[in-house]
Parts: C-alpha cells; sequence; structure tokens
C-alpha cells in the first residue's frame, strides 16, 4: 500500500529551502520516501506545493513526529508546521491519452492545480469518482490532462486532487468557470483547508537509493 | 489533514474539541493535545477557531438601538 504526503506553505526564501531540500535528499531512504514533487505558485514566488511518495506504507502518526521531518522544515527556515494531507491515490486519469486530445501542447507550460477539501460524508469520494468519470470528454476539451484524486487515511470524505491543465489561459478559465465534476474547489480555503493551489511544476526528484 | 505533527491529532480531532467549545489554542490543546508540544501549528488551529466563530452581530442604526433599548 502507497502513501502520499502532501503539503501546501511558504517558505521565506526559495532559493535556500530548495538547496536545503535537495541536500536533504539523502536522508529521505530513512523515512521510507522514493519520490518528491515540488510545484511552485504562479501568484505568490514564496508558496510552494510538495508532495512525497512512499512505496510502502509506514505508520503516518512515526513518520510525521520523526526528526527528519521536523529538520526538514527547520533547515528551509519554516516556523509554522503546515497541515499535512496523507492520503492513497484512488484516481488516476490521464485525458491527453485520449482520442482527438491534443498531444502536442508542451508540457512545459502545464499549469497544476491543487485542492484539498472535504467532498461529503457520504460516499462522496464514490460520488466525485463517478461525476469525474462521467465528465471527461468535457474536462479534456477544457484543457484538463490529468486528474488525479488521493483519499486522505484519516477521514474518509477528504480528498486531495491534482488537476494538470494544458495553458494557464486555460487554467484561469477552469477555475473561473468550473465544471460541475469539479465543484470541489469551491471547498478549498476554508478553515484548516489552503486555498486553491496554482503553480508550475518545479521538478519530480527521485530519492537517490530508493 | 495532520495538524498537530507531534502528536498525529487530525483536522477532524481538532474540530471536535472546536466544536465542544474550545475557543483558543490552549483550550484545544487541553482537549486534544494538538499543539501541546512544540506549538508550531499553532497558526492553524486559529485559523479553525476563527473559521469556526459566528459572524459578528451586525450594529444596528442608532435610532432602532434606542427604540429597541427600551423594552
Amino acid at each position: 500500500m502507497s502513501l502520499v504526503l502532501a503539503a501546501d506553505y511558504r517558505v521565506p526564501d526559495f532559493d535556500h529551502w530548495w538547496a536545503a531540500l535537495t541536500a536533504g535528499l539523502p536522508r529521505l531512504p530513512g523515512l521510507g520516501a522514493h519520490h518528491v514533487v515540488v510545484y511552485r505558485s504562479l501568484a505568490d514566488a514564496s508558496r510552494v506545493f510538495v508532495t512525497i511518495g512512499f512505496s510502502e506504507r509506514p505508520p503516518v502518526d512515526a513518520l510525521l513526529r520523526s526528526p527528519l521531518m521536523f529538520s526538514w522544515f527547520d533547515s528551509a527556515g519554516v516556523d509554522e508546521l503546515p497541515p499535512m494531507f496523507a492520503g492513497e491515490a484512488v484516481e488516476k486519469l490521464d485525458l491527453d491519452l485520449l482520442p482527438g486530445a491534443a498531444a502536442d501542447i508542451a508540457a512545459a507550460g502545464a499549469v497544476f492545480v491543487a485542492t484539498i477539501a472535504p467532498v461529503g460524508r457520504r460516499d462522496g469520494v464514490a460520488r466525485l469518482r463517478a461525476s469525474v468519470h462521467a465528465a471527461v470528454t468535457r474536462l479534456a476539451d477544457s484543457g484538463v490532462r490529468r486528474f488525479w484524486i488521493y483519499r486522505a487515511l484519516d477521514d474518509q470524505a477528504e480528498v486531495m486532487i491534482l488537476q494538470e491543465i494544458a495553458t494557464e489561459r486555460q487554467a484561469e478559465q477552469w477555475i473561473r468557470h468550473p465544471d460541475a465534476a469539479a465543484g470541489f474547489m469551491a471547498e478549498a480555503g476554508v478553515g484548516a483547508y489552503p486555498p486553491l493551489f496554482v503553480g508550475r511544476l518545479v521538478q519530480a526528484l527521485e530519492v537517490p537509493g530508493t | 489533514m495532520y495538524i498537530c505533527l507531534c502528536l498525529g491529532v487530525t483536522t477532524g480531532t481538532v474540530q471536535q474539541a472546536i466544536d465542544a467549545g474550545a475557543r483558543s489554542t490552549r483550550q484545544v490543546a487541553e482537549a486534544c493535545g494538538a499543539g501541546s508540544i512544540c506549538g508550531r501549528c499553532g497558526h492553524t488551529i486559529r485559523t479553525m477557531i476563527e473559521a469556526a466563530a459566528p459572524d459578528p452581530p451586525v450594529s444596528k442604526p442608532a435610532r432602532l438601538r434606542r427604540r429597541w433599548g427600551r423594552s
């Protein structure tokens, strides 16, 4: 069983943080991590969205309170610890593989929209998956190329959704006028949930030695 | 989401403490432990407390305040 941790936070100095992150990678196999993916906000250069993938599922509590996790934030000068999403992938739709999809758009221009939000207590995740499956053509027509859903381990009604959208213009349009299947985006930013994250991929880093 | 990394306290547990009446980070810490070790999740707990707070009452115009004040 795999595990993904994710956090949305601000770093005081991106370059310093990036140097600390890459320098700390060789220590991550000790936690069981095999990759780290970093996104940077388009609107706020100090805001990052980071996911860490684990091939096994270690005890989440022990993972979060490990000294390595704290030193990760300490070395980057992050004083206020962000909430951490811990979950597993339940849906990975790659819509650019649909027949007729525009495959010639450079991936470099892609925009990532990350949402962590509740989707309703009763079968919320199942209903979300069904509505997304019913809307794949509309999603692809709107420029959505990937639609990945992760379900939280601690709350079956909480999800993290990563959407890859072909261009910044299409992402703006999608956020302003989302399809009914993407209504969850309106739930972002309430209480502990971070506001919608809109950014670009900085790098997907493989943890050395894994 | 996990709010307190030290003790592995989740959003749901913190929300339960707030729903039960906790109105400060100290009261949340007493209720469920979140924020009681390093305290570095305090800002998130405060955000949740503020989100749960009822909207402040809209002040009535002076004329209505006087009128209702007599009764």
